[in-house]
């Protein structure tokens, strides 16, 4: 899927414009690390790495690679990233992104710790934690190295690997041992070191950072923790938004909206009912609690950071509308435009069943409407060979074929207790039920690896529903599945990585609520787990499913806005959880009781907002190839894990 | 763990079993007293408490009904650790599901807290003219391995009260030692006070 330029604001004249600004400002801390020499003097070469690279981003036009050294000069050990020069023409890369990621000759006596990650799909990547507790972001190695890395690094320093995690390698780890378990407990700050000088402390108060424009137009003032590494990193994410690739003008904008008001946009939307159509109960129950317990503050909205908060959602698309986007043969002309304007506001019922069709990447945006009927009737004939191969199993074979018949019987289980109080679905010997389960077995034989999963009947459900027709039923599921199917992989690393990036997301935006997960085991992120494992499938009536998966799959903004709506309805009802003192159990029942009680459209904006707020920062915390990322294709086969029943 | 407090025990419960077996719906009928034809496919976990009167004591059961796919066999521990209880659940009308009923029984017996209280369920009882799994047969089984066994049935509510009432009767009892002040300790604050009474 094109998705390389999705976010290409070159010619955005805001965009220009903050970049400018931030180039003024930011020159002024970089020049006077001018200084300080990529490679000091006499310096000895110890380790070089090529292909060494950052994902500022998540996408991948706009990777920035570059080497890794390290340097020895006396006795002291230094670690250098410097991005290549004029690589990748098509990445919109400004020298400021290159100059703002480098390493300059960083001494590993300010480095605390190195985390080395190995997910099951994609690179290794290591996050360098320095002694303030700040991170560069993942450097990942494209050409492996990870571990001569840090063997190189031990021959140089004093280097031990954690007692608590084996990914994480202490440096200069003196301290008693007390000391050590605390430290090496603590995660990484997903907040990276902007630019790379060899101390964070230049970030703090040079009088160019108060000049820039989100400083300026929030002036907030800086929330009072006594804890000078989170004080930094809070300067960093603040100088971090500056450069935000995502939705710059929106952001500004917002800014200054919500601003000119005076008050948080919490607030003013909690006093606002007719902005506010938050169902009567769950903001009852949230009321109710904020005397119960006192619960930290959110921390986004004591920054007033929060200011940001999502536009007012647009009606559906309708067809006069969407003609516009269509040239006299029917090509969608600016898909970007397009799917902007789904993004906020979803498509009429009625357009669904050919809008889906390019949203999931079934049809190509510019394909003539003649190559889409062809495309079909050739798709339509392959789909029918693929159902063959299952249909012409006799039953003398079947008997003989236990996986086809285990397979079947549990698709056969679940086809009927999927959405039956539907009318679509609904009475005996249904035919739609009978397609869902064809379309299922079709599927498991085209995915053979993958097979069936409970889970899938929801997912191909609305799918059939908009689609009615069988064939395109099935391709749209099979390009839905090219993003999803990693979360329904038998070693759940799909599951894993995105409620991984998820306790990540929640670290960042809102680390009150993180520590409390934290201190109550449920870091795991495991009660989130049905909403993302069939996105939100369960948790709305139907019709809001289907506005919620048009909006997600138009990866406006962010691919991974899911994750974005996931924090968004955790931040909702953060008060009840930290109020009531929810622990694991009570927090599973009560988000799965949630079921049918979010409102969507404030959901969507909150998680908006959230997403912008992030930032790159927001970006860095989601691992590449987490769903639905495409797989990144290294070469490795995904689907091998043992098969063993099904 | 069972947890008691004066005459009020918790214990945590865990449903185990094949997809489709009735795990959902054996909950369902306990808790809600209900029975739904077309029972949703558990994703994740789901959970649920429901408390009962056992002679002088009350039982809070806080259930854990589990997805019962093998692809997510790797989350079952998660539930099953620290379980004071477990029912295995197999549909009488199919013998692939008493098949990975034992083994979830071998996995408990390898893995699980020693002291659990396991329950073999044959639900779908009430299909008397599909049964694959006969009864006899698996009382024998259920003897050699210590499992109290039962039939049930979710649809007509058969057993379904009773195999929770049997449990809660065979829960490890921790004498609660005598305290003048009326205290009593507990690993969770928040359930000093005590349960509500039994609904079966
Ligand atoms: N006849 C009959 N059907 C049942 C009984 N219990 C469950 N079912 C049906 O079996 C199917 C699967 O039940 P469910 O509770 O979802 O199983 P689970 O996957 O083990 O949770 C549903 O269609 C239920 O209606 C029962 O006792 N008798
Ligand atoms: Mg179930």
């Amino acid at each position: 899927m094109q998705e390389t330029d999705l976010h290409d604001l070159s010619d955005d004249a805001d965009y220009a414009a903050s970049i400018q600004q931030g180039s003024s400002s930011m020159m002024g801390s970089d020049s006077s690390k001018r200084s300080s020499p990529s490679e000091p003097e006499g310096a000895e070469v110890v380790y070089s790495k090529d292909n060494v690279t950052i994902h500022p981003t998540q996408f991948a036009s706009e990777r920035i690679s570059g080497r890794l050294k390290l340097i020895k000069q006396g006795s002291s050990l230094f670690m250098t990233w410097i991005p290549y020069k004029g690589q990748n023409s098509a990445a919109r890369l400004s020298e400021k992104d290159r100059s703002l990621y480098t390493i300059r000759a960083v001494p590993f006596t300010d480095v605390r710790s190195i985390r080395r990650h190995t997910p099951a799909l994609g690179w290794q990547y290591i996050i360098v934690v320095l002694s303030s507790g700040l991170a560069y972001p993942p450097l990942y190695f494209y050409s492996g190295g990870v571990r001569e890395f840090l063997a190189t690094i031990k021959q140089h320093v004093f280097l031990v690997r954690s007692a608590e995690d084996a990914n994480v390698f202490l440096v200069n780890d003196f301290q008693n041992p007390l000391q050590r378990t605390l430290s090496s407990l603590e995660l990484p700050r997903v907040v990276s070191v902007a630019s790379g000088p060899s101390t964070p402390s230049p970030v703090s108060d040079s009088p160019s950072n108060e000049s820039s424009s989100i400083s300026q137009v929030n002036g907030r003032q800086r929330l009072k923790v006594h804890d000078p590494a989170r004080d930094i990193s809070i300067q960093v994410l603040e100088k971090f938004s500056l450069v935000t690739r995502f939705a710059r003008e929106t952001t500004s904008q917002l800014f200054r909206e919500s601003h000119s008001n005076g008050f948080g946009a919490f607030e003013k939307r909690y006093n606002n009912q007719s902005v506010e159509d938050f169902s009567h109960k769950a903001s009852n129950d949230e009321e109710k609690t904020v005397d119960e317990i006192p619960v930290a503050p959110d921390p986004l909205e004591v920054d007033k950071l929060t200011l940001v908060w999502g536009k007012p959602r647009q009606p559906p698309l309708g067809s006069e509308e969407w003609a516009t986007f269509l040239d006299n043969e029917r090509r969608v002309m600016d898909s970007k435009a397009l799917r902007k304007r789904i993004f906020y506001g979803g498509v009429e019922h009625k357009l669904r069943r050919e809008v889906w069709a390019f949203l999931l990447g079934y049809h190509a945006y510019d394909s003539t409407y003649a190559e889409r009927e062809y495309h079909r009737s050739i798709k339509k004939s392959e789909y029918e060979t693929i159902k063959n191969q299952w249909q012409s199993i006799s039953s003398e074979q079947a008997r003989r074929f236990t996986k086809f018949r285990e397979r079947k019987g549990l698709i056969d289980k679940d086809v009927v207790r999927t959405d039956r109080s539907l009318a679509f679905y609904d009475g005996d010997d249904n035919p739609n039920v009978n397609l869902l389960r064809d379309i299922l077995l079709t599927y498991s034989f085209y995915n053979f690896d993958l097979g069936y999963c409970q889970g899938m009947s929801d997912l191909l459900s609305p799918i059939l529903f908009v689609m009615k027709d069988e064939s395109e039923s099935f391709w749209c599921f099979v390009a839905l599945m090219e993003r999803l199917g990693p979360n329904f992989n038998r070693d759940q690393n799909g599951m894993h990585s995105q409620l991984f990036a998820l306790s990540k997301l929640v670290e960042l935006l809102d680390s009150p609520l993180h520590n409390y997960f934290k201190q109550n085991d449920c870091l795991n992120y495991f009660f989130c787990f049905r909403w993302v494992l069939i996105q939100f499938k369960r948790e709305f009536e139907y019709e809001k499913t289907m506005r919620l998966w048009e909006v997600l799959w138009t990866h406006y903004l962010s691919e991974h806005l899911h994750l974005y709506v996931c924090v968004a309805i955790l931040k909702r009802y953060r008060n009840k959880i930290m109020g009531e003192q929810m622990d694991f159990d009570t927090l599973l029942k009560f988000i799965n009781e949630l079921s049918g009680r979010v409102d969507l459209d404030a959901i969507l904006r909150d998680a908006e907002a959230l997403c912008i707020c992030a930032g790159e920062n927001g970006a860095a915390c989601i691992p590449p190839g987490t769903p639905p990322s495409l797989p990144i294709d290294n070469g490795l086969l995904h689907f091998q894990q043992d098969d063993e029943v099904l | 763990m069972a947890t008691t407090g004066n005459k009020n025990i918790n214990a945590k419960l865990v449903l185990l079993g094949d997809v489709g077996a009735g795990k959902s719906s054996l909950v369902l009928r306990f808790v809600k007293g209900q029975f739904v034809e077309f029972q949703e496919s558990t994703i994740g976990a789901a959970f649920f408490s429901q408390t009962l009167a056992v002679n002088d004591a009350t039982v809070k059961f806080e259930i854990w009904d589990t997805a019962g796919q093998e692809r997510y066999h790797s989350l079952a521990p998660m539930y099953y650790r620290g379980a004071a209880a477990a029912i295995i659940v197999y549909d009488i009308s199919n013998q692939a599901s008493f098949e990975r009923a034992k083994k979830w029984v071998q996995e408990l017996q390898a893995q699980g807290n020693p002291n659990m209280v396991m329950a073999l369920a044959g639900n779908k009882a009430d299909l008397l003219d599909a049964r694959k799994v006969p009864a006899e047969a698996t009382k024998v089984y259920a003897e050699e391995n210590g499992l109290f066994f039962m039939e049930t049935s979710a649809k007509t509510a058969a057993n379904v009260n009773d195999i929770f009432y049997e449990i809660a009767k065979r829960l490890p009892r921790v004498q609660p030692a005598p305290n003048p002040s009326g205290m009593v300790l507990m690993d969770r604050p928040g359930e000093r006070t005590a349960s509500s009474s039994c609904c079966a």
